[in-house]
């Protein structure tokens, strides 16, 4: 019996791609919500573990390094994004005091 | 019931959670909203039960995490932490603890990545996202943040407390849950003998020339842990080999962009110099703002 429920409710890739799929969309809704500037940003990094989630566990059950290779790329990128949209973030907050996103809808030369 | 019908209650629930969790005007029903937000967790797994999979009821009522074995356990322990810290990471209405949140979430995925047995990937996020990133996050909300209101200091600024149009995000958002998981618990029914020939080719073509399998790819087990090829190397060694032999031009250009990075990082700070200056002199409205893209055109 106690077998049975153990082979049920252990984890699959399925398991493992909903978690990815689930920190992904958490990011996206997010990132389209929130209004703070930095927050923002930090919901594209949680997107991001959602992809590296997916990514792990793609390589593990399929027996291929690959996925986890492509880890680093993302950590890269993720590296370099934190780097340029930080400095960004600081710059528009000496122009203007605050970090709403609000501030900067209006586009102009 | 079939299994895209739990799965898009499921995801209904879950949207009409976050949107009670969301810091919003009007009454707090953030309880109910952590109540269904759990229920919503719990339906999913449910749904992920193989026996529910396949339709053929029986015990699929009975969700047990399985408190025997260890491994099975930590999935789920790491993964309703990850969930949890993320739901928390985008309703939380101060961003230094939204940060903090966040160190959560990647704590949780890298103990998601020990369980897949990536050992190596799991400490590097530890280190380059828990250390780094979120170090460097911490370094700007603590410069970017604006002064509080002398009548209410608990309070944070009104675009923290209150997002911009938290129903239709979530909405659209668990409508991109929804999409995804369709496609992934899509009842298959594999036809046998195009797999067949499709397994061949790819056996014969695309495996044999890989870098990692060297040929035995066909071998792999589902979990890759008994991969015959490398079952004599650490997670490091494999993911190393892979990496320099595989992808040699992808670490090129990674190079290149953090170096774009690294570039483009130090120009942004130098125009930063610039506007404080004159920012300091004039009002931040459109007179700085000329004088500011003036100054910004001549350090460009």
């Amino acid at each position: 019996m106690s077998a049975t429920l153990l082979a049920l409710s252990s984890p699959m890739l399925s398991h493992y791609l909903m978690t990815g799929a689930i920190l992904f969309a958490l990011g996206l809704i997010g990132f389209v919500s929130r209004r703070n500037l930095i927050v923002k940003f930090l919901c594209t990094e949680m997107m991001f573990q959602g992809v590296v989630v997916t990514l792990g566990a793609f390589s593990a059950f399929h027996g291929n390094f690959t996925g986890q290779t492509f880890v680093i790329f993302v950590l890269t990128v993720a590296a370099a994004e934190a780097a340029l949209a930080l400095g960004l973030v600081v710059l528009m907050f000496r122009r203007k005091q605050t970090l709403d996103a609000e501030a900067w809808s209006v586009l102009r030369g | 019931m079939s299994v895209q019908l739990v799965l898009y209650i499921a995801t209904v629930v879950g949207a009409a959670a976050l949107y009670l969790l969301m810091p919003k005007p009007g009454k707090d029903l953030r309880v109910l909203g952590g109540l269904l937000a759990a229920g919503t967790l719990g339906l999913l797994w449910l749904l992920l039960l193989p026996l529910t999979l396949r339709g053929t009821g029986g015990e699929a009522g009975l969700l047990n995490t399985g408190f025997e074995d260890g491994e099975t356990l930590f999935y789920y322990v790491f993964s309703a932490i990850g969930l949890c810290a993320a739901v928390r990471v985008i309703t939380h209405t101060r961003p230094v603890y939204s940060a903090l949140w966040f160190v959560m979430v990647v704590i949780a995925s890298a103990g998601l990545l020990l369980t897949l047995s990536a050992e190596f990937m799991a400490f590097a996020m530890l280190i380059i996202y828990g250390g780094a990133i979120l170090v460097t996050y911490m370094f700007v909300i603590m410069l970017a943040t604006p002064p509080r209101s002398e009548q209410d200091p608990d309070e944070g600024p009104i675009y923290d407390r209150f997002g911009q149009e938290p129903l239709w995000a979530s909405a659209a958002g668990f409508l991109l849950l929804a999409v995804l998981l369709g496609v992934m618990f899509q009842p298959m029914t594999p036809n046998a003998s195009a797999a067949a020939d499709d397994d061949a080719a790819v056996i014969r073509d695309v495996l044999a020339n890989r870098s990692d399998t060297g040929g035995d790819a066909a071998l792999a087990t589902p979990t890759g842990r008994d991969t015959p090829a490398g079952a004599e190397l650490s997670n490091v060694e494999q993911v190393g080999l892979d990496l320099f032999r595989g992808h040699p031009l992808a670490i090129e250009l990674a190079g290149v962009i953090l170096l774009l990075a690294l570039i483009g990082a130090v120009v942004i700070a130098k125009t930063q110099i610039f506007a404080d200056r004159d920012g300091e002199a004039a009002e931040p409205d459109g007179q700085a703002d000329t004088v500011e893209s003036a100054d910004t055109g001549v350090s460009a």
